[in-house]
């Protein structure tokens, strides 16, 4: 079955607006699907509740930033080393986000939760002494362990309604290659109940069917595959390019700016086609290069 | 959150920058027999646990989470914990089988943390400053930190030594230290040891075996003991002689800038 899909189609058939909950892929600023969702925010579909790895980063602030995003499950936004994601930061400090508050484990188990179809997440004892699921009883709670009779923490199980997942490469029948670092990409890909695939190219599936142990998503997971070279932009793609930590200082800059990250989004995003933009950057790297 | 920059923040001005101390001080603190595990913006402790295993402790072995690669070769070392770089490596595991292994709590032995706040009993805060509904600063989140909680030894480092950093108690309790001190730890009966150290680029400390409070060490080459005082925003323990921080020696600092080969320990 050919799931090719132009990303325009990709997200008008496969993230409805009001998604209620739409999970982004990758982790700190590498494999961030980020055609996808510069497309998300190009089409102003609004996310009732936006999940992310451990660490989210330029993939979940550019959501907020556009203005889309009710409420977050995570456990981390931010730059990394380069600093606070301003969007994230901005949006929590002024109440209009809502964070449900979770840590690394949570997510990581909460996922396999939902793709097992496991009632909840039992968590490792110890972890109840952190004020993370205080903060965040829609989550957490504690429950008798019906083998010890001690309190446990559990977690309910993570679904995403959508999942925005990058590949290196994938066929036509969505059977993916994550080139490099996993991240949590492939539990999200199996908890979710979509899954649409941004991908540096599309291969056929000779080329997948020479390694199949390779092959980190199976195709049946899979509902769309959309190429995009260079579509990661400006976080890296493993096996491709890497951080353009140049263009997520200026984002940074003018996020900070009276105007704030909505003028980046109007000027970058909304302002341009994808083609437009990745040409642009394109552009500006080899100039940078010639200098 | 902090990243292992050159900024002196009072340290020497003179011979190896304060970074490259500092990796120098958590290298000290590993064990040949350690697997140490790091996440977030962990470039200081991937360079730290390399420089050990490339001197006293060559059986040591360090997962950089994020990519999860096993042993990194490091040079040059990165500044993001989810570089591809870091898959240059002795092997690499999935994240999800290290987050599975992080519970298990008795294979990692060291677990390297951080925060925008840290108190007195060494706990950690990624989260938020003040009311976490209305913070006054909203950090990036608390990532692995509750693991804290189960693993050996938990080395802190922070390149923010100062009183809105170091405070009496962590208006969120994401990385769990010594909790509220000897009877609350206690009453928690958690399988970790609790923190071990903190480095700073002003000192290394401590930890009061009685009061489960911080307590300083050693002072860096050039810092006095009134200026880490005056740096930290609760009551620290002094021991009546406080011991300067032994500089590196010359193979360490070879080794250091062969494995940092393109300074991020410098701040370049």
């Amino acid at each position: 079955m050919n799931k090719v899909l132009s990303l325009h189609d990709a997200v008008e058939r496969h993230v409805p607006d009001g998604v209620g909950l739409l999970a982004v892929g990758g982790m700190h600023l590498h494999n961030n699907p980020m055609a996808l969702v510069r497309e998300v925010v190009r089409q102003r579909r609004r996310i009732r509740r936006l999940l992310t790895s451990p660490c989210g980063a330029f993939n979940a602030d550019l959501l907020i930033a556009g203005g889309l995003v009710e409420e977050i499950a995570t456990s981390y936004v931010g730059f990394e080393h380069l600093g606070l994601a301003p969007a994230f930061r901005r949006s929590v400090e002024d109440g209009s986000l809502r964070v449900l508050e979770c840590d690394e484990a949570y997510i990581t188990h909460g996922l396999n939760a939902g793709a097992g179809g496991l009632p909840f997440a039992p968590l490792p004892a110890g972890l109840e002494v952190s004020d993370v699921w205080k903060a965040n009883p829609e989550s957490f709670r504690l429950v008798e362990d019906p083998f010890t009779g001690a309190q446990v923490l559990a977690g309910a199980p993570l679904r995403p309604e959508v999942a925005l997942v990058h590949a290196a490469e994938a066929d036509a029948a969505g059977n993916a290659v994550l080139a490099g670092a996993h991240f949590v990409d492939r539990v999200m890909a199996m908890a979710a109940r979509t899954v649409v695939l941004q991908v540096e190219r599309v291969v056929p599936t000779e080329a997948i069917s020479r390694h199949p142990v390779g092959t980190t998503i199976p195709g049946f997971l899979v509902h769309a595959v959309v190429e995009v070279p260079g579509g990661c932009h400006p976080t890296a793609s493993h096996g491709h390019y890497r951080v353009d930590e140049d263009h997520l200082r200026r984002y940074m800059a003018m996020a900070g700016g009276a105007e704030g990250p909505l003028a980046y989004v109007e000027q970058y995003v909304r302002g341009s086609s994808e083609a437009g933009y990745l040409e642009a950057q394109r552009a500006l790297a080899a100039a940078g290069a010639l200098r | 959150m902090s990243r292992a920059g050159g900024r002196t923040d009072g340290g020497p001005s003179t011979g190896p920058a304060i970074g490259e101390l500092m990796a120098v001080e958590l290298a000290r603190r590993l064990r040949d027999d350690d697997v140490a595990v790091m996440g977030t913006a962990s470039a200081l402790p991937q360079i730290a646990c390399r420089l050990a295993k490339e001197t006293h402790a060559p059986d040591l072995w360090f997962v950089a989470g994020g990519t999860c690669g096993v042993n990194p070769r490091l040079a040059p070392a990165v500044p993001s914990c989810c570089d591809e770089d870091l898959l240059r490596a002795d092997t690499a595991v999935p994240l999800s089988d290290v987050v599975l292994l992080e519970g298990r709590g008795d294979v990692f032995t060291v677990f390297f943390s951080g925060g925008l706040q840290i108190d007195a009993h060494g706990n950690c805060n990624l989260v938020s400053v003040g009311d976490r509904t209305r913070p006054s600063l909203r950090g990036p989140g608390t990532v692995g930190l509750p693991f804290l909680a189960r693993v050996g030894r938990v080395l802190i480092y922070t390149m923010a030594h100062n009183p809105r950093t170091f405070v009496e108690r962590v208006d969120f309790l994401g990385g769990p230290g010594f909790l509220d001190g000897p009877a609350s730890w206690a009453a928690a009966g958690l399988s970790g040891g609790g923190p071990a150290a903190v480095v700073t680029p002003l000192c290394t400390l401590g930890f009061d075996r009685e009061t489960l409070r911080m307590r300083l060490e050693t002072v860096h080459p050039g810092v006095t003991v009134q200026q880490v005082v005056e740096a930290t925003g609760f009551e620290l323990a002094v021991p009546e002689v406080v011991p300067e921080t032994p500089p590196p020696t010359d193979d360490q600092i070879a080794i250091l800038r062969s494995i940092d080969s393109g300074g991020l320990l410098r701040g370049r």
